[in-house]
């Protein structure tokens, strides 16, 4: 921090100002150590200390098997964000087509369902156990992952599909490279926005038969018993699972997608 | 006007949102012919804001239809979407391909393998001077290079007809040299191209054009517009000796009708 000049200490204060990468880690750990200093000396008794999370985190590591539990949930999460992109980006294309659009704009308002209601239904057409969840999971993500990417679809700019007709491409040219090329980048941050639905979502859908396990039904177990370091503990490791899966796909999008990032630098 | 019909805008009238735009506009662009010189053609379109240039452009490259009248080719032949080249006002690019790959890519919607599509994308690379420039996205590049590669990916397979929505705003005067240069240049590398130059720009749009064609509204006595625009008046560059010179804005002449344009120019 030393480094910091009044100067460069005034900027971080005011809008739009571009700081060094440095400057902005600093930044992060001063707001880390504030939020946990503030924990420490939370004058909330029924909050445990960042020290019973770590002990809790260990039990629950090595005595619980919460590894195996993990990968329920991971396994459960990407099989159906696999099936959400499938089933929402054929949906978000088809907006281009005036007779699909009804039925896109139709899925996207089920987003205001929530799935609770949903899990009679959805039952009696999967069985239960595992697909149930999986089924279950998909639509959630999917009314939200088809309500942002119909938008970039639907805001894709007649003169991107005008230039590339003067240019003589066939539609089916047209529809590659505008539709699909042409939100690449888009499409991953919805993505990427939307695996933090499934994380939101999975102690709901989990819950609907602990026998099978994962990290949402190992939550509610402890969330019953009052362990309140132990959920702690849980919530910890799914916010870095989240945050470590939301980074790896930050660097993806900007492998494939190189340009997106050169449109969003400001300076 | 000597030459065989190229083009005719015939009768093209269009409304919208309720209001005349466009009404009856008529004009032909004639093959100009110079001995021992491949000669295109280059018209400009000349017209206040909001008169309606992009509409009509919009009409001429069959992107829109118009309310009534026609644009036909060559024996009055019907023109498809993808025959005629457009430069559009914003130059779109492809904002996930570099500059080399959208210009290939040009090359292959229009049936090019990939290596001849590589083969011009490379030549009008250095034709255009962005050489150093292949690599780069549309996002990294100035306003100036973004016009040129949106320019150069029109000629990758050259139309017959080339529109450029305003070619000339924005660019410094040296800038407006090169673009003035390039339009003459693609237009001659054959003796049936055309360029239409759309603007408001009249000076340089004088310097480069055969043929100007005045877009404008009419006026009642009193000077309220009515509504529609059409061809207000048509100004023959080779009949008044004012055509294909380099040294043409130094010309009394070219003076003498520049003042004339902007005089007509005020009053539509
Ligand atoms: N979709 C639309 N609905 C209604 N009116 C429109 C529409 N598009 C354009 N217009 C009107 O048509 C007129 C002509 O528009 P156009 O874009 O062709 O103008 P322009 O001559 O190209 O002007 P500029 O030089 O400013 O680009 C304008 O007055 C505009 O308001
Ligand atoms: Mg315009």
């Amino acid at each position: 921090m030393s480094t910091l000049s009044t100067r460069g200490l005034a900027r971080l204060f005011l809008p739009n100002r571009v700081i060094r990468s440095s400057t902005a880690l600093a930044l992060v750990a001063f707001w880390m150590a504030t939020v946990l200093t503030v924990w420490l000396l939370s004058p909330f008794a029924s909050l445990p200390t960042p020290g019973e999370v770590w002990t809790a985190l260990g039990a629950l590591w090595w005595r619980h098997g919460m590894g195996p539990e993990l990968f329920t949930t991971m396994k459960l999460i990407l099989h159906a964000l696999a099936l959400t992109v499938a089933i929402s980006m054929a949906l978000s294309y088809a907006t281009m087509i005036a007779f699909f659009r009804p039925l896109v704009a139709a899925v996207s308002k089920l987003r205001f369902l929530g799935l609770t209601g949903l899990v009679f239904p959805f039952t009696l057409v999967t069985g239960g156990g595992y697909s149930l969840k999986v089924a279950l999971l998909t639509f959630g993500m999917t009314t939200f992952f088809v309500t942002s990417m119909a938008q970039v679809v639907l805001e894709i700019p007649r003169v991107a599909f005008d230039h590339m007709r003067v240019l003589g491409a066939s539609e089916r040219r047209i529809f590659w490279e505008v539709v699909v090329r042409g939100t690449l980048d888009r499409a991953l941050d919805v993505l990427r926005q939307n695996a933090a639905i499934g994380w939101a979502m999975i102690t709901m859908v989990e819950g609907i038969s602990r026998a099978e396990g994962g990290i949402g039904a190992m939550i509610l177990n402890q969330n019953k018993h009052f362990l309140l370091a132990e959920v702690y503990a849980i919530l910890l490791v799914i916010l870095v699972l989240g945050l470590l899966m939301d980074y790896g796909m930050g660097v993806l999008t900007d492998l494939l997608c190189p340009y997106g990032r050169l449109e969003r630098v400001r300076r | 006007m000597t030459g065989e019909v190229l083009f005719s805008v015939r009768e093209v009238s269009q409304k919208l949102g309720g209001a005349q735009i466009l009404d009856r506009v008529s004009f032909d662009v004639h093959d100009r012919t110079r001995a021992g010189q491949t000669t295109g053609q280059i018209i400009g379109i000349l017209g206040p804001s909001g008169v309606g240039k992009t509409r009509l452009i919009r009409i001429i490259a069959a992107l829109d239809a118009p309310d009534s009248g026609s644009v036909v080719g060559i024996q009055g032949a019907p023109i498809e979407p993808g025959q005629v080249g457009v430069v559009f006002q914003d130059y779109p690019l492809l904002r996930h391909r570099t500059v080399r790959s959208n210009l290939e890519v040009a090359g292959i919607a229009n049936g090019l393998s990939r290596a001849a599509a590589q083969g011009r994308a490379k030549k009008l690379l250095d034709l255009f001077r962005l050489g150093d420039r292949g690599s780069y996205y549309p996002a990294q590049l100035s306003g100036g290079q973004r016009q040129r590669v949106a320019i150069a990916q029109q000629i990758v397979c050259p139309k017959r007809l080339l529109l450029m929505d305003e070619p000339f705003s924005g660019l410094d005067p040296s800038a407006l040299e090169e673009v003035m240069h390039l339009v003459v240049e693609v237009a001659n590398m054959d003796e049936l191209n055309t360029i239409g130059i759309v603007t408001h720009d009249i000076r340089a749009a004088m310097a480069v054009s055969d043929t100007l064609f005045m877009l404008g509204r009419d006026r009642t006595p009193d000077g309220k517009w009515l509504p529609g625009a059409r061809i207000q008046e048509t100004y023959d560059l080779v009949e008044r000796g004012l055509a294909w010179r380099d040294d043409v804005m130094e010309l009394p002449a070219f003076s003498s009708l520049e003042k004339e344009i902007r005089q007509k120019f005020k009053q539509l």
